[in-house]
């Protein structure tokens, strides 16, 4: 194969006048499941394999992709990459060049404790039936239970006209499982994932039991929640909903493309945009993390990457295109889904770094306010709008963590909320996720607890 | 352009199944797709990229003992590859628990026929002049105010065909295309820059208008510009349809699926003949409407297309069923059976979500409005309480309305209540509906909705 993809990356470059070309094979099997309140909707099994074809022509890109490693075919779609790339940059008014990276052969093996591809369906199915049955047998109030189970395994080829030629193996074990209660009429929801590039031993640490019960819990609970007051108010976010901010609200802010198209921390670089507790970092280093990688799909290094440094911006994350514009060296955050799509910007591990106070610290002082401990979506805009949903969150009253308070959001201006983190715990979870941007990422985000002395909260009617 | 014929993917998922049934399957059915979809992309301004997908696969449902068990497989050039999909499939649910719910595929019924759904047009259309749409676009945008930037979208086009076959003797087949273009835009003056603004044009012919779409974003950014803060209210809001799809796509639509009111995630069990919606609003799924973007003849599994009415004059009278839920309370399918492509197995999901128009015209619904919001983007309808309907979004931005006309923006605004509630309170509907992925609406008028100043 590598011999087929050197023979392409020539002719585009020597035949078909790319300036740059790069080539992707993947190989992939999924297994995947879906129970719902136990029962098996279907075991599915499926194989994914393709060939992504991107080149630079003129300073256009070309891309295309196609379910098949015959040499022909091949040959044939890079040659009409070619030519649509130099079609499109017939309109160009500025080229698009790529930043210089060192030339890379290596060959990245996985060596999970258990490999998801070699344990049984039978296995499979029965781990998530008996987080189905923890789920279920927590409360009769419990209605419903949904279990989606996710492992890919198989091995990527990256070959570029450069030289870099790199196999890498991929492992990822994901899970997300949400339950539904219900009394009179009030309806909760709860909704939780798992996800590892480490193996299937995830559900060593994250039993089913415990899995289970974190999911039932905060369902029931909900159920004698009050819903919250509109308004203003001081907050302190838990890790889970630190993370989802950080993320959301900051980190699409930093990826280089987004900041290149008017968001607004272009113009922020080396500048203070938050309070003097705030640091932020992308690590896609982190062994065993979901968002973690060696490779990225310009065939990068991963590393980890300073984005705010003591609230000043130190850096964006970058590909190879946004690099060379900002004349830095590219941070390893180009990815890809598949062999359908192109590599983008996207974030890996993104958190929060811990400071010093406890939690009682942090809510000392808080008359009355809200702690936010569990998220249930989050979205941003470029201009520096956020919201978060909120799917378990407490009302603090005189320093204490009073009544559960349900269906609460939280939204404000990024910049103008991170000036208003006042105080940063010294504990710290990382948890998992999947980052929508056309394509879906896995990806982590965490940190510690912290304290904002206001943002918006969005009540109910 | 070289696509799979009609001829041949059925053949292929007529071998499959009966190569399944020769395995050992008690019931089989294949999935047949291709893809193929050519684009040119536009960033910071500018037309950088052009890309042609092709993607082909064939996805195997067997049931053994009423246990369900699938696997897929973009390689469909190798027979082996093929055989290797059907053991999987089989593999799979001899692994896999029986559900005593299952009562089996659904039975071969004849289809109804979709129009306008296919354009040679669009199906010879190169990515040239694909260049040409997106130009024109750009060009609209940067003509109308020297404030506007362009900063993504591109145009496209796609080619989308699948054969399904079973064991029972269904033999469906199905083709369409869809062009679409999109800009996304922002304005800047002096240190401000507005949300970014929206706007795209998508057509099972090759009629889009790529001059509105440029205008029309750019028209949308600039009036973002002028922002004043609003206070904390309860006020009427003018709903337009990104306003609608975002809202309705988490909640409404799924509280009429029959599954999530078999498994009590809807508010709508045992509410069929109740009132839940104002009398002004009647909502089809009319999976057949004419160059509808989800329009087919063909559902998931096999099954007919067709309109069903959800909601006539406030009043719920149905919900969407794929076979297995259908089957569950001895009803028919709906032909809802949804699929991913060749990678996933059928799920219920609404075809064309058509909410019927009134008869004022959207300028007239807007100079009634004395004192309001109208709502384009929102963000984080996602984090919606699926179940209750509960919401708490934020608008990026709100348009203020003052005796009928637009007088300024305002960020930040957050809007919160219960799209049920939402629903009971709608007062008026324009007659200006559009089609915005599954959603076919006009704009709608709600009283009463609670808006959390910044």
């Amino acid at each position: 194969m590598k011999d087929i993809l050197s023979k392409i990356n020539d002719a585009a470059v020597h035949k078909f006048g790319a300036e740059y070309a790069e080539l992707r094979v993947q190989n992939l099997s999924k297994t995947m499941l879906t129970l719902k309140e136990g029962r098996v909707e279907a075991a599915r099994q499926g194989i994914e394999s393709g060939v992504a074809l991107r080149v630079l022509v003129n300073g256009a890109w070309g891309f295309a992709s196609v379910g098949s490693f015959n040499a022909e075919t091949l040959m044939s779609a890079v040659s009409d990459a070619c030519k649509m790339a130099k079609a499109v940059s017939a309109r160009l008014k500025t080229p698009i060049r790529l930043a210089e990276t060192k030339t890379v052969e290596d060959r990245v093996q996985v060596k999970p404790k258990k490999n998801p591809s070699e344990i049984a369906m039978e296995d499979k199915i029965k781990t998530a039936s008996s987080i189905n049955k923890a789920i279920l047998g927590y409360d009769r109030r419990v209605k419903s239970c949904t279990i989606d189970y996710l492992d890919l395994t198989g091995t990527n080829l990256f070959a570029n006209s450069e030289g870099t030629c790199i196999e890498q193996d991929k492992l990822y074990v994901w899970s997300r499982i949400t339950a539904t209660a219900v009394k009179n009429d009030v309806f909760t929801f709860s909704r939780e994932e798992i996800g590892s590039t480490a193996g299937y031993e995830v559900f060593d640490a994250e039993t089913p039991e415990i899995i289970g019960k974190r999911v039932a819990k905060r369902a029931i609970e909900q159920l004698e929640a009050k819903t919250p007051k509109g308004g203003r108010f001081p907050v302190v976010l838990g890790p889970n909903v630190v993370g989802v901010f950080v993320h959301e609200a900051f980190g699409h802010l930093a990826e280089a493309d987004l900041a290149l198209a008017g968001g607004v921390l272009a113009s922020n670089l080396g500048k203070k945009i938050a309070s003097n507790v705030v640091t932020f970092y992308d690590d896609g280093t982190i062994n065993g993390a979901f968002g973690s990688f060696k490779y990225d799909d310009e065939g990068v290094p991963a590393q980890k990457t300073l984005l705010i440094k003591d609230g000043v911006v130190t850096g964006l994350m970058h590909n190879r295109e946004t690099a060379q514009k900002f004349n830095v060296a590219p941070t390893g955050n180009a990815r890809a889904e598949d062999f359908r799509v192109e590599p983008i910007i996207r974030m890996c591990n993104t958190f929060m770094a811990p400071r010093d106070c406890s939690f009682e610290e942090l809510l000392e002082g808080i008359r009355f306010g809200y702690y936010f401990k569990s998220f249930r979506g989050g979205q941003a805009n470029v201009d520096g709008t956020f919201q978060v949903g909120i799917q378990e969150a407490y009302e603090i009253i005189n320093g204490e963590i009073g009544e559960p308070v349900r269906d609460a959001s939280i939204s404000g201006n990024t910049l103008e909320t991170l000036f208003k983190v006042d105080a940063v715990g010294k504990d710290f979870e990382l948890g998992p996720g999947r980052c929508g941007k056309g394509q879906t990422a896995f990806i982590c985000d965490g940190g510690p607890h912290i304290r904002v002395r206001e943002v918006t909260v969005g009540g109910s009617a | 352009m070289a696509v799979l014929e009609k001829d041949e993917m059925l053949r292929l998922a007529e071998n499959a199944v009966s190569a399944a049934l020769k395995k050992g399957a008690a019931e089989a059915e294949a999935y047949v797709y291709e893809g193929q979809a050519t684009s040119v992309g536009i960033e910071r301004g500018q037309i950088t990229k052009s890309s042609r997908i092709i993607d082909r696969g064939l996805g195997v449902r067997v049931s053994v003992n009423r246990a369900i068990g699938f696997a897929y497989t973009n390689i469909i050039e190798s027979q082996n590859a093929i055989e290797d999909t059907i053991i999987k499939a089989l593999s799979a649910a001899r692994a896999s628990k029986p559900d005593q719910d299952w009562k089996g595929l659904p039975e071969k019924k004849p289809y109804a026929s979709a129009e306008k759904t296919f354009d040679y047009k669009i199906f010879e259309l190169r990515s040239e002049d694909l260049g040409g749409v997106a130009s024109v676009m750009l060009d609209a945008a940067a003509n109308a105010d020297k404030r506007v930037f362009p900063i993504e979208g591109g145009a496209g086009t796609a080619y989308l065909s699948n054969a399904i076959a079973n064991s029972n003797g269904i033999a469906g087949f199905d083709k369409g295309t869809i062009i679409e273009c999109s800009l996304a835009a922002v304005a800047k003056e002096g240190n401000t820059v507005t949300p970014v603004c929206f706007e795209f044009n998508a057509e099972r012919s090759y009629d889009v208008d790529a001059e509105w779409v440029g205008k029309e974003a750019a028209r949308l950014a600039v009036s973002a510009l002028k922002t004043k803060r609003i206070e904390t209210k309860t006020t009427k809001l003018i709903l337009t349809q990104f306003a609608l799809q975002e809202l309705l796509y988490f909640t409404l639509i799924n509280a009429v699926k029959a599954d999530s009111v078999q498994r009590n995630q809807s508010p709508f069990k045992g509410k069929i003949g109740a009132k839940v919606a104002s009398e002004a609003v009647t909502i089809y799924d009319d999976g057949l409407f004419p160059g509808g973007l989800r329009t087919g003849t063909v559902d998931g599994e096999g099954v007919p297309r067709q309109k069903t009415l959800l909601v006539e004059k406030g009043v719920l009278r149905n919900f969407l069923y794929d076979n297995y839920a259908a089957k569950k309370e001895g009803r028919e399918s709906t032909g809802n059976a949804s699929r991913a492509g060749y990678l996933s197995t059928p799920n219920i999901e609404a075809t064309n979500f058509h909410i019927m128009p009134g008869t004022k015209k959207a300028e007239q619904l807007m100079s009634e409005v004395d004192d309001g919001l109208i709502i384009y983007y929102l963000q984080g309808a996602h984090s919606s309480n699926p179940v209750s309907g509960e919401f708490s979004v934020v608008a990026t931005p709100a348009w203020k309305i003052r005796k009928g006309e637009i007088v300024h923006c305002s960020r930040g605004v957050m809007l919160a209540g219960n799209i049920f509630e939402v629903l009971k309170n709608v007062s008026a509907i324009a007659s200006n509906d559009r089609k915005m992925g599954q959603l076919i609406a006009p704009w709608m008028l709600v009283e009463n909705v609670k808006v959390i100043g910044k």
